[in-house]
């Protein structure tokens, strides 16, 4: 075995991208397909005075018009996590409606949904409803919705606060501990709100069938399961058995496709109203205004060094917005997916960090490609490395001192952090000098002192990373306020001729899933690569699934379809063996086939199969076919680990930054298809890269998105990036079969905070100790004349 | 955003300040404007169309003249909506007189804008606003010179 694991082979799915072939939910016409806009508010705040329909209703082509008064969604969409307040008061969590009803809460909240026979028509339409409001004070800030006096989201309660929620030591022990510090480095600022820019904009096709009275959802969505059980059992009140949900090629999600929004219920519910089935496609525009938003702390953080550079304690505050309503994962991102990372690569033996989620007047704030764990990780390497700074130290250095030794988490036990967790395996060091070594950090240091003295600012930026995936088990994550279990389902199929159909409920929107699980099911079961197909995204097809996000795809999903494997290994041994006349201890599976030990007596996978589905000569209680589906719920997260190092120059004239270099060192554990992760690692960096430079969504005083387009929204381009240099160390998770630990969200983690610091690196002689992200010309322009 | 500048006319500050409270001579004057209905004493419903960039719409909403202090200073409370969003203006202008009876129009002021206007616009607006203001100040050249020759 070993064909395929491990081979850079190419991507299957590419062939059909290339030629257009793919098929997206807005690709989909179905026969009297309807199509729908929304009319969207203006306003962040206001109260809905009276809608008017009338007009639109008479325009051409319009088949209706539904208000908040039509009776849709009287449940709202739900929210998936419990996040509860500190003194046990139960998480706030308004009602999310499909329509707005009698107030606006947010920019962009839809108060109407027009339907047509065509788009045109449709948002033609949207101009006929005449909605009057009355506009009144709004708060977009995180903290300063927290302020005595700020404009309240929602009137049912006495201030904004979603809840509240701290992880670590006693806090009294961290700030005892802060105080006797040799050196005490304080960092306040913004990890600033980001949109996540999907390349396919969200689209939904809701399709009544009243023959057997059914629905089908075609969505653009990273875990189709998930939304039929949200659709059903919450936000409409349908049975689950009538309702398919389609997901087939989505381009791009990087957490904005993993919740249940309001468009997808509202289009659901006005199928059956209409008879028809009903489309509709965000536009970019819309996009900005109604996909859920990333990020978003305001942070206040302490870091206390001894004399030798070695953290002493840890204690931050942090105010993390949660948008006007509380998106599917929103609560668990500030808090179990980001202060349980607070432990870093370090030993710090005292760490503390109080979160406070308010509600603001913007659209909601969820995952968005590292989730939580971004934010910890600039965090702590940009204050450890302002650690250094301050205290004349080398960035490296200080790294080394600080380092968790290396641990496999099998002869040695994994990591018990002071946050919760437990590492399951990890060599900190060994990535670092990698990083090091492929810089030649030396050297660089001493070009960056000539050039220094020629008015060339050069500067290396370093961050060495972990971050934890595939978040599980079901059990533990049930405890912390998850409302649903995080395992996966995988079932493999294996047809009478020896052809195997494996459904996973794990998805690809990018991802290449249909590559890398048909490498390791080929070579785990000794066949060709074509000889498997890897179907996903049809709640039809697919047994269950709780869908992709967390980099969890491999180690969780890949892993459910490890275990039928094994199954289907077993099962068709005793065919072997019944057929072989031997016994099934005596019997070994090689290149795809059961061979007698030490004989030349064999019998093929395809033979077994056949033999499976045509039972004739066949052992005695033994059940025909060859098709099992299992459910695997992991023992613990993943924790992929690494450095990122980035080389800047500055322009000492303009203060533009101009990234020069990018290593990326990651160990993602077992690689299955190299090529696969380094492009992961590279798209991840470019994000990452993103939020350093370029990215922020802005609201104004008036609670107005003033970001909400591509001329002021900047988005990384080609040119913004040099060649990523990628290279690996592996230490393999040692829980799951495959050894892997998850690639998708490493790049965006690592990378930000490498940019930064680098920036810093190059002004620190300038007396620059931070800059507040993105690092625009002007901000670091400002920086080098303060 | 902040709204101001100025524009030097030659006509004294009184042939200004009954050009301006003529509403005949503002429906011409301003850009954009396609009616202009005198609702009440000082209070006009005006409609109008505007191209701003990449958006273009039709707005239509109040203009009231306030504060009037006749030949010195007035106030203009502009209130418009439209399908890209709104917009709500306040501007005081100033007429400062000048040498050879000619006047220095000063006006200050602040707009806020909603919706797409502001998140399409926001950037391009102070230009925008500025060309716009230009406009009307020209047209309203053009109004004195047909009013000379008359």
């Amino acid at each position: 075995m070993g064909n395929f694991i491990g081979k850079s082979v190419k991507r299957r799915e590419d062939a059909r991208f290339l030629k257009g072939a793919g098929k997206y939910t807005d690709d989909i016409k179905l026969p009297k397909m309807a199509h729908a806009a929304f009319v969207r508010s203006p306003y962040a705040h206001a109260k809905i005075l009276s809608v008017k329909t009338e007009e639109a209703e008479k325009a051409d082509g319009v088949v209706a018009v539904f208000t908040a008064k039509d009776g849709c969604g009287e449940f709202g969409v739900p929210c998936g996590w419990q996040v509860d307040f500190k003194n046990g008061e139960t998480m706030r969590e308004p009602k999310h409606p499909l329509l707005a009803k009698d107030k606006i809460k947010h920019l962009g909240e839809a108060v109407a949904i027009v339907i047509a026979e065509t788009l045109e028509q449709a948002r033609d339409a949207v101009e006929l409803v005449e909605v009057d409001y009355e506009e009144l004070p709004s708060v977009t800030d995180p903290k300063k919705a927290m302020e005595e006096g700020a404009p309240l989201v929602h009137d049912e309660w006495e201030n904004n606060a979603a809840f509240d929620w701290c992880i670590g030591n006693d806090r009294a022990e961290v700030e005892a501990a802060l105080e006797k510090a040799h050196h005490v480095t304080e960092m306040e600022y913004r990890n600033q709100r980001l949109a996540p820019n999907a390349m396919e904009p969200r689209s939904y096709i809701a399709d009544y069938d009243v023959n057997g009275d059914k629905w089908t959802l075609y969505t653009s969505t990273q875990n189709p399961h998930l939304i039929r059980l949200l659709l059903c059992a919450f936000a409409l009140g349908i049975p689950e058995h009538k309702v398919r949900v389609v997901s087939r090629d989505v381009g791009g999600g990087f957490g904005s496709k993993i919740y249940h929004y309001t468009e997808e219920a509202l289009l659901t519910w006005a199928s059956k109203e209409i008879g028809r089935p009903i489309k509709w496609t965000s536009d970019r525009s819309e996009a900005f205004l109604t996909d859920a938003h990333g990020r978003d702390h305001v942070v206040k953080s302490k870091m206390g060094f001894d004399k030798d550079g070695k953290i002493v304690a840890h204690l931050t505050d942090e105010y993390c917005g949660m948008g006007a309503y509380l998106s599917t994962f929103a609560p668990a991102v500030p808090t179990y997916l980001h202060g349980t990372l607070f432990q870093g690569v370090y030993t710090t033996p005292l760490i503390h960090l109080n979160v406070t989620a308010p509600f603001t007047h913007t659209v909601p704030v969820d995952a968005y490609r590292g989730a939580g764990r971004p934010e910890a990780t600039y965090l702590l390497e940009r204050i450890i490395s302002k650690g250094a700074q301050e205290m004349g130290m080398d960035p490296a250095e200080i790294r080394f001192k600080n380092f968790i030794p290396p641990f496999d988490g099998v002869e040695e036990e994994g990591y018990q952090t002071q946050v919760a967790l437990q590492y399951d395996s990890g060599n900190y060091e060994k990535a670092l000098k990698r990083g090091l070594e492929m810089l030649g950090y030396e050297d660089f240091r001493k070009e960056q002192e000539k050039a220094r003295k020629k008015g060339k600012l050069l500067g290396v930026g370093i961050s060495t990373y972990i971050e934890g995936c595939g978040i599980a088990p079901s059990a533990v994550v049930g405890a912390l306020g998850a409302r649903a279990g995080l395992y996966e389902v995988g079932q493999v199929r294996v047809q009478p001729t020896g052809k195997v159909s494996v459904f996973t409920g794990a998805h690809s929107h990018g991802q290449g899933h249909e590559t890398v699980f048909a490498q390791f099911v080929a070579d785990k079961l000794g066949i060709p690569m074509d000889d498997v197909e890897i179907e996903h995204g049809d709640t039809e097809q697919v047994a269950f699934g709780m869908g992709t996000y967390g980099s969890r795809s491999l180690a969780v999903g890949g892993s459910a379809i490890i275990k039928s494997i094994d199954k289907i290994l077993e099962k068709g041994a005793k065919i072997a063996a019944h057929k072989l006349e031997a016994a099934e201890e005596d019997l070994e599976y090689l290149d795809g086939k059961w061979t007698v030990k030490g004989t030349d007596k064999s019998i093929s996978f395809g033979d077994v199969s056949l033999t499976a589905y045509v039972p004739h000569d066949y052992p005695e209680g033994l059940e025909p076919g060859l098709d099992f589906s299992s459910f695997y719920d992991p023992s613990n997260f993943t924790y992929p680990f690494g450095t990122h190092i980035a080389v800047v120059e500055v322009d000492a004239d303009t203060g533009a930054v101009e990234l020069q270099r990018f290593i990326a060192v990651d160990d993602v554990g077992n690689v299955m298809n190299p090529m696969i992760v380094d492009g992961q690692i590279q798209g991840g960096v470019a994000q990452g890269v993103g939020q350093a430079l370029l990215e922020e969504v802005v609201y104004d005083e008036g609670g107005q998105m003033i970001t909400g387009s591509y001329m002021d929204y900047a988005m990384p381009r080609a040119d913004d990036l040099p060649m990523i240099e990628t290279d690996r160390t592996t230490t393999p998770c040692p829980h799951n079969p495959l050894g892997v630990k998850g690639a998708g969200e490493a790049g965006a983690i690592g990378s930000t905070p490498a940019v930064v610091n680098a920036v810093v690196d190059a002004l620190a002689h300038l007396g620059v100790t931070d800059i507040q992200m993105p690092l625009k010309p002007q901000t670091v322009w400002r920086a080098m004349q303060n | 955003m902040k709204i101001n500048g100025n524009y030097t006319l030659n006509v004294t500050p009184a042939v200004f300040w009954e050009m301006v409270m003529d509403p005949n001579v503002l429906e011409k004057v301003t850009p954009g404007i396609k009616e202009l209905k005198e609702e009440g004493p000082d209070k006009y419903e005006a409609i109008s169309q505007v191209r701003v960039g990449p958006v273009k719409g039709n707005f239509n909403g109040n203009l009231v003249i306030k504060d009037k202090v006749p030949h010195e200073s007035c106030t203009l409370e502009i209130d418009q909506k439209s399908k890209m969003g709104n917009v709500i203006a306040e501007i005081v202008m100033k007429m400062v007189p000048l040498e050879d009876d000619k006047t220095d129009i000063q006006y200050t002021g602040e707009a806020k804008m909603s919706g797409t206007l502001a998140s399409m616009g926001q950037r391009i607006m102070s230009g925008v606003v500025s060309t716009l203001s230009k406009q009307f100040f020209k047209s309203m050249e053009e109004e004195i010179e047909k009013r000379d020759k008359n």
